[in-house]
């Protein structure tokens, strides 16, 4: 079963039930809202997830609300809580969206321990990974975007979990937020994107969901082996250039990119160290997206031999 | 059989039973993993059940996403002991040529004497017990070394210095692990004794000759000092620090004369009421065994009826989480006038008065001033 | 101030280094010019140049006196006696001895 089973109506008497629980990659969330704007945008954006079996543990129970009580009437304000607690500063009702995305990163970049979480983007295709270990800003949400619009697979765009038993990456494919100029740059490059409203004036500028195309999604639990590291950085108007990437300099820059490197101790020392070995490192700067996805298509197909 | 259904007794009796009787988690519905997961999170308890669960190797028998979740918690605790005894290791290094006895308080003593509690617990800082008149030369020496003082507001600063029982902390500059500098167990204000001189002429060396930890009756009667005069308004009383008790007594009761010597030592100390009240709650939430002839013994150090049995109500109130999705005032209500008679007996009303309007000055702003983590990278949580 | 170790001083140099156990249970990864170096007992993983891998290296069958590892050093490096600033080589050991992997053996404790 998926959100899109559901109608509106029912979609909206779940979140201010007892909860729509849904499936994101290798978790399962529980979702709870009294915003009427929120059930809108979660029907939208939400209609391919899978919904988990009702026997599943849900690992993360998260909810955006307004708050109770007199604080409600003075500003209109929706507020992210997990398990009954409410760690942050209210939002104003009209980013709940995006709050309760944030607020699900959060969670798991806080909580997922048990995998080695680097800070990178994610595509596949044939079997092989590209990661794009990044510091935000550097284009790696657009780029990833306009990848999996070109026949790559979504695994990520924000969270490489590594499997600590393999090595292997498990998909996490959420939806993407591109910011200001990237929500043009997209709708351009592929008008067929599903991209849900611009939240204006969020902490992050403006903000719109890219959703990603179903077979990422239906392909979730699908892991996928690392093959290359690119770290890619959108420079305007400068010429594209892929360069090799020193190993050393790759192994830094994702270890220090990572959201728990520190706390896997010498678990993440080895899978990095391991990942760094087996995979090719390149330098990417690009101001055309165009020729970005060519130099990545003809880097899977030049080792596909 | 309504009272089962209640959602705050289901959240409560799933955790006691999982603290008490771990060998039956494997036959746990999926439901009630979903909820008992939450509980213990909250309750800073989930590296405990891990570590239960893998000395009785079952943790192979468990749905694998509650698996999952206990792992995480193991990875993030063993994380945090290595750089706890790192630190010690490093403090040494430090004090090399120093001669001054660091007795190693709470998990840091759990932790370096290899004791049960230290088994799937969460470690925040260095505690170290020295004494008052060695703390200028210590902190010297620290700073020498690449440690600084933490920055904290000068309220704060004068808070500790003139009426606590520690200085403020240490961290060094290359590491986030704070360093806790204690000279007393209980603050010069509180109404409780607590001259430290009895607790140094008793504390065990371990293998470093330099590094003590107290004597057992002593670990005891401290956790439980900490447990119930260093409350937390939100947190109520930490149910973690009355596992560690729990564990402590099983272990050091196995030692001849623990049992003897400890309400003797308790009343010596000062601190009966808390070993009264400790002794109690273990046994009523996890069935310490405790021999009847100790309970009988602090008799006279349990508090008139009314209060008796307001504190009996209050306390499971303040120790327990309840159901996160249905909170219960009724234990908020308790977590707060506990906090309150933990620091009333703690400071003269005067300074309490000041104090907590202080703290709730600070709250206030803090909630203004809550830091936007949208802001800030994910990555730096 | 009575710190044990040369601070950039030519005169010390009698001193002995020695690895701590530590020292010695570090897992290496050597890439380009750099080694990586992850130690257990601090959870740390350490970026090491040429000269501060040697200096460790230089301890492997027992300890020498801090002018006989900066001899051995310079040699190892390939460079003339004397062509390792001494200021660098007291930073490298003064920094190894700060994450407790080499340690001085008769200044430390027989000076206090």
């Amino acid at each position: 079963m998926i959100v899109g089973d559901l109608s509106r109506r029912e979609l909206g008497e779940r979140l201010a039930g007892e909860g729509l629980a849904l499936q994101f990659g290798p978790f399962n969330l529980r979702i709870r809202s009294n915003l009427d704007s929120f059930a809108t945008h979660a029907h939208q954006l939400y209609e391919p997830y899978p919904l988990p079996d009702a026997t599943e543990i849900v690992d993360f129970h998260v909810q955006i609300s307004a708050p109770s009580g007199l604080r409600r009437w003075v500003r209109r304000q929706a507020c992210f809580g997990v398990d009954g607690q409410f760690p942050f500063a209210p939002y104003t009702v009209e980013h709940a969206f995006p709050a309760l995305e944030w607020g699900i990163n959060w969670c798991v970049g806080t909580r997922a321990h048990y995998l080695l979480m680097l800070h990178s983007a994610g595509v596949e295709r044939d079997g092989r990974a590209i990661l794009f270990p990044a510091s935000p800003g550097d284009g790696k949400s657009t780029l990833c975007t306009a990848l999996v619009h070109s026949g790559w697979r979504l695994l990520s765009d924000e969270f490489g979990l590594v499997r600590p038993e393999d090595g292997m990456l498990l998909p996490l494919p959420r939806l993407i937020p591109l910011k200001n100029e990237s929500i043009e740059v997209i709708r351009k490059f592929r008008p067929q994107a599903v991209i849900g409203p611009s939240f204006l004036k969020t902490r992050k500028g403006t903000v719109a969901h890219v959703r990603p195309p179903v077979d990422s999604i239906r392909r979730a639990q699908e892991a996928a082996r690392p093959r290359w590291f690119v770290f890619p950085r959108w420079v305007a108007d400068a010429p594209l250039s892929f360069e090799p990437m020193p190993k050393s300099q790759a192994f830094l820059m994702v270890a220090t990119n990572a959201f728990n490197y520190e706390v896997l101790d010498e678990t993440a020392f080895r899978l990095v160290t391991e990942m760094i070995r087996s995979c090719d490192s390149y330098s990417l700067i690009y101001s055309d997206l165009d020729e970005a996805v060519g130099a990545l298509d003809e880097l899977s197909r030049a080792s596909d031999g | 059989m309504a009272k089962r259904d209640d959602p705050t007794r289901r959240a409560r009796r799933l955790l006691l039973e999982a603290l008490r009787a771990p060998e039956q988690l494997p036959a746990l519905p999926p439901a009630d993993w979903e909820l008992l997961l939450r509980v213990a999170r909250r309750a800073r308890v989930l590296g405990r059940l891990e570590s239960a669960l893998d000395r009785a190797n079952l943790l192979g028998k468990l749905p694998p996403r509650a698996a999952a979740h206990l792992r995480a918690a193991r990875n993030v605790i063993e994380h945090r002991k290595t750089l706890i005894s790192w630190e010690v290791n490093r403090l040494l290094w430090a004090l090399k040529g120093i001669e001054v006895p660091l007795i190693l308080l709470k998990g840091t003593g759990y932790l370096l004497a290899m004791l049960p509690p230290a088994r799937g617990r969460i470690f925040a800082d260095v505690d170290l017990l020295v004494p008052e008149e060695r703390i200028g030369e210590i902190e010297e020496r620290l700073v020498e070394r690449g440690w600084f003082k933490t920055e904290i507001d000068p309220y704060d600063d004068r808070y500790y210095r003139v009426w606590m029982h520690e200085i403020p902390p240490l961290r060094h500059r290359e590491r986030g692990t704070e360093i806790d500098i204690h000279h007393r167990l209980l603050p010069k204000t509180s109404h409780l004794k607590s001259d430290p001189a009895p607790l140094f002429a008793a504390a065990r060396p371990l293998a470093d000759p330099r590094l003590r930890v107290l004597a057992p009756a002593d670990m005891v009667l401290h956790a439980l000092v900490h447990l119930f005069l260093e409350g937390d308004p939100d947190e109520g009383l930490r149910l973690r620090d009355l596992v560690d008790v729990h564990d402590l007594l099983c272990h050091h009761g196995q030692e001849p004369g623990f049992w003897a010597g400890l309400a003797p030592r308790a009343h010596e100390l000062g601190f009966q009421r808390p070993l009264f009240y400790g002794l109690r709650h273990a046994q009523r939430l996890f069935g310490t065994p405790i021999p009847a002839d100790v309970l009988r013994g602090l008799a006279d150090a349990a508090p008139a009826w009314p209060i008796g049995a307001l504190m009996d109500r209050l306390i499971p109130l303040a120790l327990l989480p309840g159901h996160p999705d249905h909170p219960s005032r009724l234990a908020t209500l308790a977590r707060w006038l506990i906090y309150v008679r933990a620091h009333w007996l703690r400071m003269p009303p005067g300074l309490l008065a000041k104090h907590l309007s202080h703290k709730a000055w600070l709250r206030f702003r803090g909630f203004r001033k809550r830091v936007d983590l949208a802001q800030l990278d994910l990555k730096q949580q | 101030m009575n710190h044990p170790h040369p601070t950039g001083s030519p005169v010390a140099g009698a001193e002995r280094l020695a690895t701590t156990s530590l020292g010695c249970a570090l897992e290496w990864q050597a890439w380009d010019d750099l080694y990586i170096v992850y130690q257990p007992s601090s959870a740390e993983t350490h970026v090491f140049n040429e000269t501060t891998a040697l200096i460790l290296k230089s301890l492997e069958q027992g300890s020498r006196s801090t002018a006989g590892v900066k001899d051995w050093t310079e040699s190892a490096l390939g460079v003339a006696p004397g062509g390792l600033a001494a200021d660098d080589f007291s930073f490298a050991t003064q920094r190894l001895e700060e994450l407790g992997l080499v340690e001085y053996l008769d200044d430390a404790s027989a000076t206090r």
